[in-house]
């Protein structure tokens, strides 16, 4: 009786497992960014660490829409 | 040298308290010393779960920033001479932690006890984290539903790139406890399978916990579920514990539900 009810309909268990696949997958491509994020960050350390001390820099692609951006933090060492 | 787990989750309201006060309650049942801390600068709650909201004294901001000392801050349980509680501060400021404190302090708790756990907060800010820098595992909590799944992915994902052990080239371990199962719902295709879970997290499962009142029953009373010997998320939690502690126990299979074992059962003889 049960099949018969749902018949030719998806459940909504595998409707989730697809949409999170995708989500999840282009999640991960914005996050990750570009394969040359880690020698731009030892770049920009080493631009900034010219004039200030530097712990670490971070980058991340952001999108929102039809634009896209880079933020990047740099953190200082106080202590340099 | 005790281990460091954090457990974590991305979207907040999962279960991550509970577990954090279920997991580190089941390891000191299991006579190894454990301390579960409270990292939800602002939203301490963990204090509630284990029944010791009115013992806080000192927090662990008064600890790092030196105005109490560790030995004055620690709580011990009312249910286990092995396990103690450090409480988060109530602090609206969340930038009251830096790196450097929460590795003195996170070091200093290592030398004292064999599990170190820490309940991070939700989300994936500076408070998160601070919780998993330093962390040597983490354990991550979901639902079996997207909104949490999908967070989850992202937490892991930040943990993979801030955990000082991933910076200096080693591992930080990973482990997945998929929390609220409905049996029926899974059986009749309207929950996500662990199985599924696993392969879009593609993580390690530590345990699975089946949905049960016994919870609610339990924080009600500041009493874990874990002591509740016939809740059965109080099961999965001793079982889950075990394995932290490095027993060998199967996985049980809570996504067959009573009428649903009956059923097969039934097919058997059929």
């Amino acid at each position: 009786m049960f099949s018969f009810f749902n018949f030719g309909k998806k459940k909504s268990a595998s409707v989730a497992k697809d949409r999170l696949t995708i989500a999840i997958m282009s999640d991960r491509d914005r996050t990750n960014g570009y394969p040359f994020m880690d020698e731009m960050k030892a770049e920009i350390m080493d631009v900034v660490q010219k004039y200030v001390g530097v712990r670490g820099v971070e980058i991340r692609k952001e999108i929102d829409g039809e634009i896209e951006a880079l933020a990047i933090d740099v953190e200082l060492d106080k202590n340099a | 040298m005790g281990i460091v787990i954090a457990v974590i989750s991305g979207k907040g309201g999962v279960g991550k308290t509970t577990a954090t006060a279920n997991l580190g309650l089941g390891i000191a049942l299991n006579g190894k010393k454990c301390v579960v801390v409270d990292f939800d600068i602002g939203q301490r709650n963990l204090d509630m779960i284990l029944g010791l909201e009115n013992r806080v004294v000192y927090d662990m901001v008064q600890v790092m920033d030196g105005d109490a000392n560790i030995k004055q801050a620690l709580i011990k349980s009312k249910v286990s001479p092995n396990l103690y509680f450090l409480a988060a501060s109530q602090t609206k400021d969340k930038s009251v932690l830096s790196s450097n404190k929460v590795e003195k302090l996170i070091t200093d708790l290592k030398e004292k006890f064999d599990f170190v756990i820490l309940d991070s907060p939700a989300g994936i800010e500076s408070g998160f984290e601070h919780t998993i820098e330093f962390a040597d595992a983490a354990i991550i909590v979901v639902n079996p539903e997207v909104s949490s799944i999908r967070d989850a992915d992202r937490a892991i994902g930040i943990l993979d790139s801030k955990s000082a052990k991933v910076k200096n080239g080693e591992e930080v371990l990973k482990w997945l406890i998929i929390n609220r199962i409905v049996a029926d719902m899974v059986e009749s295709g309207e929950m996500l399978k662990s199985e599924d879970i696993l392969d879009i997290l593609d993580i390690k499962l530590i345990g699975k916990i089946p949905e049960d009142k016994g919870v609610i029953d339990a924080s009600n009373q500041g009493k874990p579920v874990v002591l509740d010997k016939k809740s059965i998320a109080g099961q999965a939690y001793t079982r889950i514990s075990g394995r932290l502690c490095g027993q060998k126990i199967d996985m049980q299979n809570v996504e067959i539900s009573d009428s649903g074992l009956f059923k097969r059962i039934a097919g058997i003889f059929r």
